[in-house]
């Protein structure tokens, strides 16, 4: 069926590392949650409920002009495809959940993604590669507006857009930025920065492994409130703190160049080398190093290699994508092993093309 | 310490969260940590957890004040999903529009905590929504000239706006389309 290629296709449209501050914003996404009005949401809803608002999206959305729409419930992917579409950020992990019944519409080039029977009746989704905000909310809400001429959406004067949780009611929207703070977080800035960032009503989410440093140095920036601020108010927020986070991290990343260059280069280079060599790469070793090696593109330390290639590693080293590559279920070990061995022969892919003569214009 | 998510591996990780509310801490090895966390953020994940949030206000009575605190209170009832407001408080989720009516009075509490004190939006209004605003408006005020048409004795005028007044509701009836 049509939909294989979403779950075979491992570089997704916001990979690429293109977009403004794509050095350091990694995508952009945009969420709005939109009930129905007549039918129980999702949490209490029969599977004939639900297959009535499956029935109603699917419809609504043939009528979107300018995209086509390739829809498949979750119950007909197995499990580890589901898995594959959870590590490609194109459904939630909450959609995949085996009590529900929902099931997903996605744009040929996997930028919009409308989940049907998540929490909400409906999540539109539209992510793209770096700082891309008002092109991601614009593509959202051309979306909704159309599926809003053939769907009676479930909306209070008062209260805006009425959702299953109260931390979405009013507009429905989240909107999230992905950024790599390597800078900030070596400098331990980040722990004093945070703190403030959560007291302007934004959430910032990282995991922080030996002393503070964050797994890969990612972190995920998002809006808490939803009710009482626009659209285009809780975009706006969101812009500045971004803005001023990329600007943070440049002048830490200078910072840390002036200082210590020849340790800095070391710490970079070794773990350039550990994912060039490894045999075994554990993922959290696997997130550190890619980190490392990201940052030492930006600086312009290590060269030869294409961003495009490092994103396309952080989603290839998933335990999903891992196993679909090898096409049966792998241990822990097994998977390192794997991890190891794929990142070496795409670096070393990537090299000979670098190093040979002029790579074939694309 | 062992980690809190397989409680077989020592915790390594600390999972730290911010929000407005203050910071959350979850210990976890490694291997816990990479896979519910790295680059799976989910933009879902509740910011804060709701039910937590919700139900420690439970005990206080805070929002059903004015009944005994040994009374197991139930609060108004969702006539369409039969959720109580209890019940809400305990899930943290709504069952289905309705609920919104059925516990309207409470709700701006509600939502002033989780929203930095907004009870009220001020986004996006579907289109749809202000086409049948602006019909009803315009009922309103056919429905106005025709009393006035009436109290001045101009009947044929008053029959005139009362056909127009039907055919405005007829759009409303049909759901705004014409």
């Amino acid at each position: 069926m049509s939909f294989e290629k979403f779950i075979k296709r491992e570089l997704t449209g916001w990979m690429v590392a293109e977009g403004e501050h794509s050095d350091i914003v990694l995508s952009t996404r945009i969420r709005l949650a939109r009930n129905l009005q007549d039918r129980l949401f999702p949490i209490c809803s029969s599977k004939e409920e639900a297959q009535r608002v499956k029935e109603a999206v699917d419809q609504a959305v043939t009528t979107v002009e300018e995209h086509q729409f390739a829809g498949i419930s979750m119950a007909d992917l197995s499990s580890l495809e589901r898995q594959i579409l959870v590590e490609k950020h194109l459904v939630s992990p909450q959609l995949i959940e085996p009590d529900r019944y929902g099931s997903v519409l996605l744009s040929e080039d996997e930028t919009i993604s409308i989940m049907v029977n998540e929490e909400d009746h409906i999540r539109i989704q539209c992510i793209y590669p770096g700082f891309q905000i008002d092109t991601a909310y614009e593509q959202a809400d051309q979306v909704d507006s159309e599926l809003e001429r053939n769907l009676e959406y479930a909306f209070d004067e008062a209260f805006g857009y009425l959702t299953s949780c109260p931390s979405n009611t009013g507009t429905g929207m989240r909107a999230s930025v992905m950024m790599h703070l390597p800078a900030l977080t070596i400098t331990k800035q980040i722990e004093r920065i945070i703190p403030a960032i959560s007291r302007l009503g934004m959430v910032v989410r990282g995991s922080y492994g030996e002393g503070s440093e964050a797994l890969g140095n990612i972190y995920q920036i998002s809006n808490q409130i939803t009710l009482g601020k626009s659209e285009s108010e809780i975009l706006k927020d969101l812009e500045s703190i971004t803005k001023r986070l990329i600007a943070h991290e440049k002048k830490s990343r200078e910072l840390l160049l002036a200082k210590s260059e020849v340790h800095l280069e070391n710490r970079l280079f070794r773990s350039l080398g550990t994912i060039t060599h490894a045999r075994i790469l554990p993922s959290a070793e696997a997130a550190r190093c890619l980190s490392d090696v990201r940052l030492g593109i930006d600086l312009g330390i290590i060269q030869n290699i294409e961003m495009t290639i490092l994103n396309e590693l952080m989603i290839f080293m998933q335990p999903g994508f891992l196993q679909h590559f090898k096409g049966t279920e792998l241990t822990s070990e097994q998977r390192d092993v794997l991890r190891a061995q794929l990142f070496r022969d795409r670096l070393l892919m990537a090299r000979s093309t670098v190093e040979g003569n002029e790579p074939e214009e694309s | 310490m062992l980690c809190e998510n397989c409680k077989e591996r020592p915790a390594t990780v600390v999972f730290k969260q911010e929000t407005m509310n203050g910071a959350t801490e979850r210990h976890l090895c490694d291997k816990c940590a990479f896979y519910s966390q790295t680059f799976s953020f989910s933009p879902d994940q509740e910011p804060l957890s709701i039910q937590q949030f919700l139900a420690h206000w439970l005990g206080g009575t805070e929002l059903l004040s004015g009944q005994k605190p040994n009374e197991v209170v139930a609060g108004p009832e969702c006539p369409n999903c039969s959720l109580t407001f209890h019940r809400f408080l305990d899930v943290g989720k709504f069952g289905c529009a309705t609920c919104y009516d059925t516990f309207r009075e409470q709700l701006p509490r509600v939502f002033a905590k989780l929203h930095n004190g907004n009870t009220s939006h001020s986004g996006k209004i579907p289109v749809s929504l202000n086409e049948r605003f602006a019909l009803k408006k315009k009922l309103d005020d056919i429905r106005v000239k025709m009393r006035e048409a009436v109290d001045n004795e101009r009947f044929e005028e008053a029959a005139v706006l009362r056909d127009e007044a039907n055919q405005v509701k007829q759009q409303l009836a049909d759901g705004g389309d014409d």
